[in-house]
């Protein structure tokens, strides 16, 4: 079967449209979702601050001990955990509307399918570095007194949005198939999110159920960023090299099944 | 020159009825050993067409006798299943104005999204917005939200968009009820200038009228296959001949 050339046939001027493409979806979205909303872009880091203060209202007492004894201890363990379940439930749920969301579009005409998940991913990473990223790159200042660890904050991240991407391709081409997926995905998000030790210290997991935690790709980026933001130790690479091994094989199995799904979403948009 | 080439083309779509679309009933008829393979069902047969620039060619035929298909296999929206499809020049469609657009953006930000989306580079949108919006006579509504226009000013919108860019190959799907009698007018005087430029035009429709007075060359699509092809105004006579005849729609019966 022969391509068509509607599209600029060079790589190079295919490239140009698809980062054009993706600037204004991303554009749109953000746009779309703080019209109106005098927070604006600062929610992202409101809604784990508050977050943070109902856990810790409840569990900071019993929990403190694992931390030193010390609830800032808890509280800003707590927060990170959070903000990275916070971005990965956001996004990939974002996301897994996204291919059907816009199949009116895609009738009509000729597009890269991969934009919607990627545009969306790209939003959540955009409102992300406003707000989290930020507070999480000013802590690691204060703990480890270190530029290295500031700069550092990105290299979990950068597995995290990885991670993300790669489960955003795998439901937005599920869900073209699965109108039933939603349902399902929020199980699975709460299972991830329970699974991850965000508000809970690792040590009250009963040694059994432990080895089924390592499963989940998220409790490295939270162990990375922890050890990079709280202990104030030089970034542990071996942790980073974890978190980025499991963003990279995410990544590469849902482009790989979107790929393979790609050709039949038509029929069934 | 040719500027769309269709050979060979066969394409198979999933049936209607088939959809599943459900994850719980997939998984149990799979456990159940019920599961099957979605049937398939060949929505255009053999097609081979060739078009050449500035032609101005309609499409007629019944509903559910894949015109918007074959225009979707033009946009490359589908992809042929066997066959090929080639298109040279840029394409730009004109079906359902309005798809594109986003609710809550502004005006100005929709015609940029809608241009970027149908291929034009955004410095380029940029610099057309204000001719759009004089077009589509809502000059004083580019920072409104999209949500703010009534339908018929959407309509103008998209059209306004779609044509202002100067595309090669225009594809109209029962469009040309846009916007009220004046507009309408406007719509055919701009389309009148696409006609007598070198552009290529593609038309669906209904009106066979128009069909006849505005198109060179049209084909009859009956079930995914050319049943006539040739000039406009016979291809009409052949339809409506067919059609008033109460002759058997089916394939059988020869055209050419």
């Amino acid at each position: 079967m022969k391509k068509k050339l509607v599209l600029p046939k060079t790589s190079w001027k295919a490239f140009q449209r698809y980062r054009e493409l993706i600037q204004v979806l991303v554009n749109r979205n953000l746009s779309v979702r703080y019209r109106g909303s005098v927070l604006g872009i600062y929610w992202s880091l409101l809604s784990p601050l508050i977050m943070t203060g109902v856990y810790t209202a409840i569990f900071g007492a019993a929990f403190a001990s694992y931390y030193d004894d010390s609830l800032v201890n808890y509280v800003l363990a707590a927060f990170t955990g959070l903000v990275v379940i916070n971005f990965f439930s956001a996004s990939t749920s974002q996301a897994l509307m996204s291919v059907v969301g816009n199949g009116a579009l895609l009738n009509k005409m000729q597009l890269p399918m991969s934009i919607f998940p990627v545009s969306i991913i790209t939003a959540n990473v955009f409102q992300f570095c406003a707000g989290p990223l930020a507070l999480l790159m000013v802590m690691a200042g204060i703990t480890s007194r270190s530029p290295v660890n500031v700069v550092a904050v990105i290299l979990p991240f950068v597995a995290l949005v990885l991670i993300c991407m790669g489960v955003g391709f795998l439901v937005s081409g599920l869900f073209v198939f699965f109108r039933d997926l939603p349902y399902f995905y929020e199980l699975i998000t709460f299972a991830l999110w329970i699974s991850s030790p965000v508000f809970y210290p690792s040590e009250i997991v009963p040694d059994n159920v432990k080895p089924f935690l390592a499963f989940n790709p998220l409790t490295r980026i939270i162990e990375s960023l922890r050890q990079i933001v709280l202990s104030g130790d030089f970034p542990d690479l071996g942790l980073v090299a974890a978190a980025w091994l499991s963003g990279i094989i995410l990544l590469s199995v849902g482009w790989f099944c979107f790929r393979w799904w790609k050709p039949q979403f038509m029929d069934l948009l | 020159m040719e500027a769309i080439r269709l050979d060979q083309v066969c394409l198979w779509r999933r049936t209607q009825e088939e959809f599943s679309y459900d994850l719980k009933r997939t998984v149990l008829s799979f456990l159940e050993g019920k599961y099957k393979q979605p049937s398939k069902k060949q929505v255009i047969e053999n097609l081979n067409l060739t078009i050449t620039t500035g032609d101005k060619l309609g499409i007629i035929g019944s509903n559910g006798s894949g015109k918007s298909t074959l225009l979707k296999l033009i946009c490359g929206v589908l992809e042929p299943t066997t066959g090929t499809v080639r298109v040279w020049g840029r394409v730009a469609p004109l079906i359902e104005l309005g798809a594109g657009f986003d609710s809550e953006l502004s005006v100005i930000d929709n015609i940029i999204l809608y241009g970027v989306l149908l291929g034009y580079s955004k410095p380029y949108m940029q610099s057309r917005v204000q001719d759009i919006l004089d077009f589509a006579e809502l000059g004083d509504y580019g920072l409104a939200p999209q949500k703010s226009l009534s339908s018929g000013m959407t309509a103008r919108l998209g059209f306004a968009i779609a044509t202002d860019v100067h595309p090669d190959i225009l594809i109209l799907d029962e469009v040309l009820s846009v916007g009220d009698e004046r507009f309408k007018n406007k719509c055919k005087q701009r389309l009148e200038a696409f006609w007598q430029a070198n552009a290529t035009v593609l038309v669906v429709s209904h009106d066979l009228e128009f069909i006849r007075d505005s198109c060179h060359q049209a084909i009859w699509l009956d079930r995914g296959r050319i049943r006539y092809s040739g000039s406009a105004a016979a291809t009409v006579q052949a339809y409506l001949a067919a059609v008033h005849g109460g002759a058997d729609m089916g394939l059988s019966t020869p055209g050419q």
